[in-house]
């Protein structure tokens, strides 16, 4: 019997316990709304989540790749896409090793099809670091949430839903 | 000139422990000096007399190593205390610095064993020749002196406490110098507490682990090819890699809710940011413009346990239907069209993998995967056989879970000639190489499910079944 109630409580106790707080909790939120009416922000929670975006640099690596699509299939056009600018930490060495791996056209095009004109339209000889500091705005932080990429060549669209862009072929493009 | 250090490590995955202090003393530029007695190098035991260059450099390996509990300057090692006491003696040089006016205390403790509280004290007062005369301070002492007896396991026998106190099979003496700090990480990656996992997610020691194989560190661009629910992608953004990830089952990656559910984690890591981007693509059919662009290759390939590889095709090939390709209607999800896929052999998949890492790497970039195998059948020659020319093993650690297990994989590519992208045929996907030996991991599926039974021994059990 004994143990009968001692395991109820454990087992109630924690819900007393954060029922309670909760109360405590809503009341002196409540209070500081009525002293503090400037503090009615909605509460952070792990901070802010950023959602899911295709990034210039991500559309600079990728081409078509449907079978039989070997030519005219980068770089992929954008359509009805929507961008959002998001920071990201600089770091310059990694910017300038990537330098040899780059479209520079292509990213001049993507990035001034999406409204920025920050890059030069030829690649400047000398990499200094205000040209490294644009390209890392260009390549990392424009980012492309909704919308789709299509190939110049064979009109495959490859949607980007939720940031995450579906590359994935139809059988009849793959072999 | 190299310095002594003590290391003490967490007796787990043990054959991981070389290949990680190795990658990291690589990923910083300097050397370890590992013990030339073979009993010595041995990681059944978690004590370890390692030569440094720099104290700085044992600093970089407790922040970083995940398997590193404590690092001392080392004094002395002894089967009994007169031994270690008279070893000590030997190396007065070294803390008699310390014996005139800096506050210390001791820490004596003990690896399967607790030592109990007045024999700690003995332990302490056996030093008493070293003439300390600073302060004692327990709680900000200027040095730590640390004392490790090392006993048997005695794991499973029932004994009374304190049974068989003071008869180790070794002690170790040394000044302590770090506690690693690494090894917390464990906890704050533990999957339990992440915001988003799966079935598959990977546990958070050995993703590190994997992490720390990559040599991931700012600046660098890894890739996980069967990213799935993230898991590596964490760590190696943590340790400040910026990380692409690419599945052929974009729903592994969102999960139910916006944003992505390897975002949501990200976030919750602080490192949503260094998530480069995701993408869902078959990898046989990848739409990668070049190669040469990533630092590592990081990756747990689906093994077709709790979940199987997929690849774009048909199972059974149809025939080829005439006129124009058919099309699809849209369908009311995110996900317009499926198209049909097929298995991936396992030993196919890790060829192609070592192939894809090739073209894929920059020069000096490594390969980190996991491969399953059978313990019984397998032999060196099948890690061996999935090189080719310009990729070389690094460490081959296994992770042992009795009838199979998996071997961490590490393949640095060591050749700086630009290689053609893989065909991903599976016509080539015969082990040509090793005509005698068929790999273990090949068609792992089916020897798991049918519980690792030999052929032989099957047909006996069928033999039996009939009698009956």
């Amino acid at each position: 019997m004994l143990q009968l109630t001692i395991s109820h409580l454990t087992e109630i106790l924690p819900i007393v316990k954060n029922s309670f707080f909760r109360v405590l909790q809503a009341c002196s939120h409540n209070l500081c709304l009525l002293l503090f009416p400037q503090l009615n922000t909605p509460p952070l929670r792990h901070g802010r989540i950023p959602p899911a975006m295709v990034r210039l640099i991500t559309h600079n690596l990728l081409a078509c790749h449907a079978k039989g699509c070997t030519t005219n299939n980068f770089p992929l056009q954008f359509q009805d896409v929507s961008i959002e600018l998001r920071e990201t930490e600089f770091n310059a060495d990694f910017i300038r090793g990537f330098l040899p791996r780059i479209e520079y056209a292509a990213l001049v095009s993507a990035a001034r099809q999406l409204g920025d004109t920050s890059l030069p339209a030829e690649q400047p000889e000398m990499v200094d670091d205000e040209f490294l500091q644009k390209l890392h705005h260009v390549l990392l932080e424009i980012h492309v949430e909704e919308g789709a990429m299509v190939c110049p060549n064979c009109k495959h669209v490859f949607p980007i839903s939720n940031g995450i862009p579906n590359m994935l072929l139809a059988e009849h493009e793959i072999g | 000139m190299f310095t002594h250090y003590l290391f003490v490590f967490a007796q787990v995955h043990d054959e991981f422990r070389i290949p990680e202090l190795e990658s990291i003393a690589e990923l910083h530029g300097f050397s370890i000096k590992f013990p030339d007695n073979p009993e010595d190098k041995k990681t059944a035991r978690p004590f370890m007399v390692l030569g440094l260059e720099s104290e700085e450099h044992a600093k970089v390996l407790s922040e970083r190593c995940i398997l590193v509990k404590y690092i001392c300057e080392f004094y002395a090692r002894g089967k009994t205390y007169e031994e270690l006491h008279r070893e000590n003696q030997l190396r007065a040089n070294q803390w008699q610095k310390y014996a005139a006016d800096t506050s210390f205390k001791f820490m004596v403790t003990a690896f399967n064993h607790t030592i109990p509280q007045w024999r700690q004290k003995d332990v302490v007062e056996g030093f008493s020749y070293m003439d300390f005369q600073g302060k004692i301070d327990m709680k900000n002492p200027e040095i730590i002196l640390a004392c490790f007896e090392e006993y048997r396991d005695k794991h499973g026998t029932t004994r009374a406490k304190d049974e068989g106190d003071g008869e180790f099979e070794e002690v170790w003496f040394g000044r302590l110098i770090e506690v690693g700090s690494a090894r917390p990480l464990v906890k704050k990656f533990d999957v339990k507490k992440r915001v988003y996992y799966g079935n598959t997610s990977m546990e958070a020691e050995m993703s590190l682990l994997m992490a720390n194989q990559t040599l991931a560190s700012p600046g660098k661009l890894i890739y996980d090819p069967f990213t799935g629910t993230g898991s590596m992608a964490y760590t190696t953004a943590h340790f400040g890699a910026f990380v692409y990830g690419s599945d052929i089952d974009g729903r592994q990656m969102r999960g139910k809710v916006k944003p992505p559910g390897i975002i949501r984690a990200a976030a919750q890591y602080g490192i949503a940011n260094r998530i480069m981007d995701l993408c869902t693509f078959d990898v046989t059919q990848n739409p990668w413009r070049c190669g040469g662009l990533f630092d590592a290759i990081v990756t747990d390939p689906p093994y077709g346990v709790r979940a199987g590889a997929k690849r774009l095709g048909r199972k059974n090939v149809r025939p080829t239907r005439e006129g124009p390709p058919p099309v699809h209607a849209p369908r009311p999800d995110d996900q317009p069209y499926i198209p049909p896929t097929r298995p991936y052999e396992l030993s196919e998949l890790a060829r192609d993998l070592v192939l894809l890492a090739r073209y894929m790497l920059k020069p000096r970039g490594r390969l980190v995967f996991f491969l399953p195998t059978v313990t019984e059948e397998y032999k060196e020659v099948d890690v061996e056989a999935m090189l080719c020319e310009g990729m070389e093993l690094v460490a081959n650690s296994l992770q042992d879970f009795g009838s199979w297990g998996r071997r961490l994989i590490t393949i640095r590519k060591t050749t700086t000639e630009e290689y053609p992208p893989p065909t991903f045929d599976p016509a080539h996907a015969v082990t040509e190489n090793v005509a005698s030996h068929v790999p273990a991991h090949k068609d792992f599926r089916e020897k798991y499910f049918q519980g690792f039974k030999k052929a032989d021994t099957e047909e006996a059990d069928q033999d039996s079944e009939e009698q009956q």
